[in-house]
């Protein structure tokens, strides 16, 4: 009897333990969505607290697969969800080639600025390309364009430990987003305000000239930033990249930081363009990306860990929980990046 | 109601799916039990390090060979197993472009590589591990005579040097490995009079062409892949090589232990490229090969990895080489630790493939080989076939060029099929007659006994016959199961050592293949022996590099 009886209860566990797995699994059912996305918000997507609020919020797992923001529209979309790419362009291209897509939205801002290293800075101090405001430093692009149009060699300007002629590292403008927008800058500066479909031919010549000088280019943007901190001045005196990307790299690794801290510089360039990382979503599984992605937990995490300025206000975003100096509390002076058909004629010429 | 029942069904089906997971697991767990211990058992062409949970495929540049001790610990603290497969750094590349499914992770020496292979966008979380230049390691003594080693050099002052016969230098492939492609870009900067940048215009002039081609006669040993070539560097007697500054250490370490002359490290001033050692992870959609392939990342970047890192005269971690680590970096082998590493300018993907092209085809010495193919008997069958295919993917040139392995016009094959006797000799100069060749023996069928010795020494007399040997690099590339009778091998021996050139016998077994005669061979002659039998054509692209 007493067998009998451990038997039943035995039987009713097992029922009771499949019956409630069930019910676990129903309701912890996540969705995975797949896409391409910018090398530099995988740190955002990989990050634990971001993930768990998809997961326990949104029952969403987001995969993810790295391409640079123009590369992405053209790659192979068999399977994907979404792209989120980092800026307009790739959405204004992307509706060009496959009309509107399910759904898009803005999920992030950061402006475009250049990194180096301090006496690279102090040698453009003393050129006066840069200048400084408090704590913040500006770089005059227009000198700095005629700087490297001008050959300039990095010992001409008091640098005989760097070999070469003075350039700015950018990931490639055809492919990748950060290089795309630096271009979309540098056309800005020789138009003197936004480059338009009237003004872009006369400047085409001096862009090529700028990149086609810079000879083999990465395409992720968060390659090149690594290797800027990794490599040295010698490898890379000076990159364009994201602002955020400092941000969220003090943040995540704030004893490397300690030993870098003394020789990074941040400069502005003064105006500077936003890069806005936009959300495409290609099918309906994808649109639910958006709706995550815009959580305003995750907007608070994407700013206070990644760096990226988001829909958080304004009075809520302090620079100064972030141990970088030098960061603007306000980008305030920002000029449009040139629309998607000058930014093509851009591509098409560096292109070739 | 009938809901409900559905709901019932549903029930007892999990309780079903769940015995039969249990059921699952336990099969699963004594099947892994039963692979445990059997860690070392490697698979052909890689080298298992570590034993036990997962295992992570790892496509890496030889230069990672120094690490092995670190990844042992790797391997043993995280529990997977790691196996690397060592390829030059454009081998690797050229696997990612085509089909990287087999492997997990890429470890090359320089992430353009990487980047560029990477057309498919399967790869991910890739992070530079350590950093290492591309140097020239020069003998002390001839360095100092050159005044090498009071003043910064440039890449035209060694090329000058090279020109008027001050002394010969050893590098790898410039279309296998990263630090022969760095060399030979340094060498089109500087024989361009340090342009900005390289175009593809540029590299049509004749002039250019004729100067590097001068250039690499002085060559005196290639190698596909750098750690290979500080081998067969200690192994020799050689002036100098390109290599990187962490296997110029590494080489030095073992000169000055075996009291020998160590190299001194020349620091190009416009000719440097940095390879930073980029490992990433190959998604192939397995969750769990990424967690460990992200344990042995982190691993490999904690503090204490990175410190041993760095003992190997690799630079590692943001500041610089520690004030402990600098007595490996020596003073008085040239080695600046602190240096600003101030590399060229890379050119773009177009120009960097025309480059590779040019050398592959037109400006590298153009090679001598002498293939003794083995058709004896024992290679009836699977040893044939597999052969065969790989003869088509090396002679038959469209497949050849894909893997840039093309015959240059002016080289020179020698093709000696064997058994007890010699069977043929055919020979051809540039590319065309190889096919014909390819064709020529799909004719013959295996059969009869193994002389490899009668078809070397045949080889080794249309060499002598060659008046103009200098102008070429000469190799043997020996194909054959390594089981061969053994009466004329002290004849051959003799006749090699008295011709007294440095000749390396490659060989590539298969079949049942013994590996003992061919190892003394290759011993013998500054060379080595291949795997054939797992993935023959990567054999004979190794093979082709290092010749």
């Amino acid at each position: 009897m007493k067998a009998k009886l451990i038997g039943l209860i035995v039987l009713i566990l097992v029922i009771a333990g499949a019956v409630g797995y069930t019910y676990y699994q129903k309701n912890s059912r996540t969705e995975q969505i797949s896409g391409y996305v910018g090398g530099e918000k995988i740190g955002l997507l990989e990050d634990e607290e971001v993930k768990k609020i998809l997961r326990s919020k949104y029952h969403l797992t987001v995969n993810y697969y790295k391409a640079g923001s123009l590369d992405m529209v053209t790659a192979d979309k068999t399977g994907k969800d979404y792209l989120f790419p980092s800026s307009q362009t790739a959405l204004e291209l992307y509706e060009e080639k496959f009309g509107k897509p399910e759904k898009s939205e803005i999920i992030l801002n950061t402006p475009i600025v250049i990194y180096t290293h301090k006496a690279v800075a102090d040698a453009l101090t003393q050129q006066g390309i840069v200048s400084s405001s408090g704590d913040v430093s500006y770089v005059d692009m227009q000198k700095l364009l005629a700087c490297i149009e001008n050959d300039t060699k990095w010992e001409d300007i008091g640098l005989s430990q760097l070999y070469g002629t003075v350039s700015i590292g950018t990931t490639d403008p055809t492919k990748s987003n950060s290089g795309n927008m630096f271009a979309g800058l540098i056309a800005n500066t020789l138009a003197g305000g936004t480059a338009d479909a009237d003004n872009i031919d006369a400047a085409l010549p001096e862009i090529k000239q700028i990149f086609s000088r810079l000879g083999y280019m990465e395409t992720s943007s968060a390659d090149i930033f690594s290797q800027f901190l990794k490599m040295g001045m010698g490898a890379k005196p000076m990159i364009a990249g994201y602002e955020s990307q400092l941000l969220e790299f003090a943040y995540e690794h704030p004893d490397d930081w300690k030993e870098l801290k003394d020789d990074i510089v941040m400069l502005y360039p003064n105006p500077t363009v936003w890069s806005s990382h936009v959300y495409i979503a290609l099918d309906d599984t994808g649109t639910k990306g958006i709706d995550a992605l815009l959580d305003p937990d995750i907007q608070k995490l994407a700013w206070e860990k990644h760096g990226f300025r988001t829909g958080v206000s304004t009075d809520k975003m302090d620079v100064n929980k972030f141990d970088v100096p030098g960061v603007l509390q306000q980008v305030d002076r920002v000029s449009p990046m040139p629309d998607a058909g000058t930014m093509m004629k851009i591509i098409e010429t560096l292109s070739q | 109601m009938r809901g409900n029942m559905g709901k019932k069904r549903h029930v007892l089906r999990n309780v079903l799916a769940l015995l039969l997971a249990a059921a699952c697991m336990l099969v699963t767990a004594c099947g892994s039990s039963g692979q445990k211990g059997t860690g070392t058992s490697s698979r052909a062409g890689a080298q298992v390090i570590g034993s036990g949970g997962e295992t992570l495929r790892i496509l890496s540049g030889s230069e990672n060979k120094e690490l092995e001790p670190l990844l042992e610990e790797c391997a043993k603290k995280n529990h997977v197993t790691l196996e690397m497969y060592y390829k030059g750094s454009l081998d690797i590349m050229h696997i990612l472009e085509t089909d990287s499914s087999s492997y997990d992770a890429v470890w090359p020496a320089n992430s353009l590589w990487l980047n560029i292979g990477d057309k498919k966008h399967v790869v991910k979380h890739t992070e530079s591990i350590s950093v290492t230049p591309v140097v020239l390691g020069m003998k002390k003594s001839l360095a100092e005579s050159l005044g090498f080693t009071d003043r910064e050099v440039s890449v035209q002052d060694i090329l000058d040097a090279v020109t008027d016969g001050k002394f010969t230098f050893c590098m790898t492939s410039a279309t296998q490995s990263n630090s022969g492609a760095s060399a030979y870009i340094g060498f089109l900067y500087a024989l361009l009079g340090n342009p900005d940048m390289i175009t593809e215009e540029s590299l049509d002039d004749s002039e250019l062409q004729k100067e590097l081609t001068a250039l690499f006669s002085g060559v005196e040993r290639s190698s596909g892949s750098s750690d290979w070539l500080k081998d067969m560097f200690l192994k020799g007697n050689y002036d100098a090589m390109f290599n990187y500054e962490c296997l110029v250490l590494d080489a030095n370490e073992q000169l000055t232990k075996e009291g020998k002359e160590p190299l001194y490290i020349i620091y190009p001033y416009d000719g440097l490229s940095i390879a930073d050692s980029p490992l990433g992870y190959i998604d192939n959609g397995h969750s769990d090969k990424e967690t460990a392939f992200l344990k042995v990342q982190k691993y490999l970047l904690s503090d204490d990895a990175q410190d041993a890192i760095q003992k190997t005269g690799r630079r590692t971690g943001y500041s610089g080489v520690s004030e402990e680590n600098k007595s490996i970096f020596k003073e008085e082998w040239g080695a600046q630790p602190d240096r600003v590493l101030s590399p060229f300018r890379m050119p773009d993907e177009n120009t960097l493939m025309k480059c590779l092209d040019l050398y592959q085809t037109s400006l590298r010495k153009p090679s001598f080989n002498v293939y003794c193919i083995d058709y004896s008997g024992s290679m009836r069958g699977e040893g044939h076939d597999q052969m065969t295919a790989a003869l088509e993917q090396l002679f038959i040139q469209k497949n050849a060029e894909e893997n840039l392995l093309q015959a240059a016009a002016n080289e020179v094959n020698i093709v000696i099929p064997f058994n007890a006797n010699v069977l043929e000799e055919l020979q051809s100069t540039g590319p065309e007659k190889l096919e014909n060749i390819y064709y020529a023996l799909s004719d013959l069928s295996p059969g009869g006994g193994t002389n490899m010795y009668a078809a070397l020494m045949q080889g080794l007399a249309v060499m002598e016959q060659e008046t103009d040997l200098d102008q070429y690099s000469p190799a043997f590339i020996l194909l054959t199961d390594g089981e061969s009778e053994t009466d004329d091998k002290d004849k051959f021996l003799t006749m090699y050592d008295k011709y007294g050139k440095d000749i390396p016998i490659f060989s590539i077994m298969y079949g049942d293949a013994d590996s003992s005669q061919l190892k003394e061979l290759a011993d013998h002659t500054n060379a080595r022996v291949f795997d054939g039998r797992d993935d023959l054509t990567g054999a004979f692209r190794s093979v082709r590099g290092y010749s």
